[in-house]
C-alpha cells in the first residue's frame, strides 16, 4: 500500500504570541491557535471533524472536551501524534474517509520544562520511582551528557557546536515576532563565555523554556483547492519511538544502525519518492545542537560522527544547501514545551512563500523532523511540497 | 519558601509496591536488578517482562556495584532545592552482560576535576535522614 500522496494538505497554520510568564490559560491559547488556523485556511469551525490535541499525556476526554467546545458536533477523528507525524496521520485519515479537515494543536503556560519546573516544597516531594528529577536531571542536564558523550567519542570542537546559536540567533532577527530577534547578533566568543549551566553546556547553548500555542489545520484535497491560501501538499510522513522515556539507556548510545529517527525517515523518504537532495529547506528539532548533529546523522544526510562536520559545512544556515531552522529554532524563535509543531509551521510558510525578509529563493519540497530524547523516543518525519 | 539547608527537600522516590525488594536492597547495601531466569539478560529499569523474551520469570538479583562512567554532567544551573554548589550527574554502564544496565546518578565523594569518560566507578548507598528510604549514589572507584 502506497501513501496517500496528495490527498490532502496543510491548509491553516498560526502561532500566537510566544513569551515567557503569560498570564494566559492553555485552553485560552490552545482555542486561539484554532481559530487562528482555521482563519487562515478559510475554513470554518464547524467544518472540523478530526482533533489531534498534542498534550504530552493525552487522555481521550480530551478530544470529547474540544468537540464540546468546537461546537457540540460528532468529530470522527481523534488521534496523537507529533508536529510531524500528527499531519501525516491526518492525510492517511482523510484519504481513509475518516475525516474531511483535521486540526492539530498546542499550548503550553507556567508549566517550565527547565529547573523552574520543580517548586520547593516544605517536605522532600514524592515522584514515580525512576524519575529523573531524583538526580537533579533535567532536560539540560540530559542533553549535556550527551554532548559530552558526542565530543568524546567523535572529537567535536565546542567552537562547531557553539556556532549553531550563533546562527539560530541571526535567522531569529528576520523573524519580527520571535522571541530572541530583538536581542541583535551574538557570536562564538558569548556563547561560551555565557553563565555554565550543566557542563559542558552553556546558557547561550540551551533551549527557550516559554509559553505560547500553535495550530495546523489538514484538509482534504477538494477542500483544500478552495481555500485562501495555497495548500501545502502532504507528500509522505511516518513516526516511530522504541524506548521508554528517559528511565532506559541503551549500550551503545549512538547505535550505528540508528533508532527511531533512522526509521521513520527512511519511511517518509520512500513514501514521498525524495531523495536527500531534494529538500530546499528544513525544519529539525533542535533542542540542542547534538541534537542536530544527531538528527542529520540518523536522518542519513551523513553518517555517524559526521554531523557536526556537516554543521561546521554550513550546509544549513541561509546560503547553504538545505537552510534549517530559519525562523531561529527552539533556542531564538519559541520552545513552549512541546515545540515540533513549530518546525512545521515555518517549512510550510516557507513553502508558501510567506516568509518576507527570511523567504528563501522558491523553495519546492520541504522536510520536518520531530523527535525526543536525542533521537531516540517518539520521532515523526514529514515531507511536504509546494503547489 | 526558604530552604532549610539540613532539610532533604529534592524529589524522592515513592516505591511502588513492584519494586519493594529493590528498596529493601538498598537498606542492606545491595543494588538489586531483575534477571530474567529463562534467558538470562539482565533488565534494568525493572519491567513485568523481560525485554528479550518476555518471561515473567524474574528474579531480582544484586549486581556487583562495579561499572564504567559512561558519560557525565557538573550542573551548575540546577532546580532549587539541589542548592547552589553544582552538583554531578552520571550514567554508569555496570559490568553485568548481557543487556546492559545504565544507572542513573548523583556523583558523591569524587573531585569532579577527575571525571573522565571510561573511568571506574562504583555504587555507593546513602540513607535520608527524616525519609524512610536509602539512595544510590555513584563515585570514582
Amino acid at each position: 500500500m502506497a501513501f496517500p500522496q496528495k490527498a490532502a494538505a496543510v491548509v491553516g497554520v498560526y502561532t500566537t504570541e510566544q513569551a515567557r510568564g503569560m498570564e494566559r490559560s492553555m485552553w485560552s491559547l490552545e482555542l486561539e491557535a484554532i481559530k487562528g488556523a482555521l482563519d487562515d485556511a478559510g475554513l470554518s469551525h464547524t467544518q472540523v471533524d478530526g482533533l489531534i490535541p498534542m498534550a504530552y499525556e493525552t487522555p481521550l476526554n480530551l478530544h470529547m472536551a474540544w468537540a464540546e467546545q468546537l461546537g457540540g458536533r460528532p468529530i470522527t477523528y481523534m488521534d496523537v501524534g507529533n508536529g510531524s507525524s500528527a499531519v501525516a496521520k491526518a492525510t492517511n485519515a482523510i484519504a481513509a474517509g475518516m475525516a474531511n479537515v483535521v486540526v492539530i494543536y498546542f499550548a503550553n503556560c507556567n508549566n517550565p520544562n527547565g529547573p523552574r519546573q520543580l517548586k520547593v516544597q516544605s517536605k522532600a516531594p514524592r515522584v514515580p520511582d525512576w524519575q529523573f528529577m531524583v538526580h537533579g536531571a533535567y532536560m539540560s542536564v540530559w542533553y549535556a551528557m550527551w554532548t559530552q558523550l558526542y565530543m568524546h567519542e567523535f572529537g567535536t570542537d565546542q567552537e562547531v557546536f557553539a556556532e549553531y546559536p550563533v546562527q539560530m540567533r541571526a535567522n531569529a532577527m528576520l523573524k519580527p515576532d520571535s522571541m530572541m530577534g530583538h536581542k541583535g547578533p551574538i557570536t562564538v566568543e558569548d556563547v561560551l563565555s555565557s553563565r555554565m549551566i550543566a557542563t559542558p553546556l552553556h546558557l547561550l547553548e540551551c533551549p527557550l523554556d516559554n509559553d505560547g500555542g500553535y495550530a495546523i489545520v489538514v484538509a482534504s484535497a477538494e477542500i483544500a483547492r478552495d481555500c485562501k491560501k495555497d495548500p501545502v501538499w502532504v507528500l509522505g510522513g511516518a513516526e516511530a519511538t522504541f524506548t521508554d522515556a528517559y528511565m532506559t539507556i541503551p549500550v551503545p548510545w549512538n547505535e550505528p544502525k540508528g533508532q527511531a529517527v533512522r526509521r521513520c525517515t527512511e519511511m517518509a523518504f520512500d513514501m514521498a519518492g525524495v531523495t536527500h537532495d531534494e529538500i530546499d529547506v528544513a525544519g529539525l528539532y533542535d533542542c540542542y545542537a547534538v541534537t542536530v548533529a544527531r538528527d542529520l546523522e540518523e536522518m542519513g544526510f551523513c553518517k555517524l560522527g559526521e554531523g557536526a562536520d556537516y554543521m561546521k559545512e554550513g550546509h544549513l544556515y541561509r546560503g547553504g544547501k538545505m537552510p534549517t531552522n530559519t525562523d531561529g529554532g527552539l533556542m531564538a524563535n519559541s520552545h513552549n514545551g512541546n515545540p515540533s509543531g513549530m518546525h512545521t509551521i515555518e517549512v510550510v510558510r516557507q513553502l508558501r512563500g510567506e516568509c518576507g525578509e527570511r523567504q528563501l529563493d522558491d523553495p519546492k519540497i520541504g522536510v520536518t523532523l520531530a523527535q525526543g530524547w536525542s533521537v531516540h523516543g517518539l520521532a515523526g518525519t514529514l515531507v511536504m511540497a509546494a503547489d | 519558601m526558604e530552604i532549610d539547608p539540613d532539610q532533604y527537600l529534592r524529589p524522592l522516590p515513592r516505591k511502588e509496591p513492584f519494586n519493594a525488594p529493590f528498596w529493601e536492597g538498598l537498606e542492606r547495601g545491595e543494588f538489586l536488578v531483575t534477571k530474567c531466569r529463562d534467558c538470562g539478560d539482565w533488565n534494568w529499569i525493572p519491567y513485568e517482562g523481560c525485554r528479550s523474551c518476555l518471561s515473567q520469570n524474574l528474579e531480582w538479583t544484586a549486581i556487583s556495584g562495579k561499572g564504567r562512567l559512561m558519560t557525565f554532567s557538573v550542573v551548575h544551573r540546577g532546580p532549587p532545592t539541589f542548592g547552589t554548589e553544582p552538583y554531578g550527574v552520571a550514567l554508569v554502564e555496570m559490568k553485568e552482560k548481557p543487556r546492559s544496565i545504565v544507572v542513573l546518578a548523583n556523583i558523591v565523594e569524587t573531585d569532579f576535576d577527575t571525571l573522565e569518560i571510561g573511568m571506574p566507578m562504583e555504587l555507593v548507598f546513602e540513607n535520608i535522614p527524616g525519609e524512610n528510604i536509602t539512595m544510590y549514589r555513584v563515585k570514582a572507584a
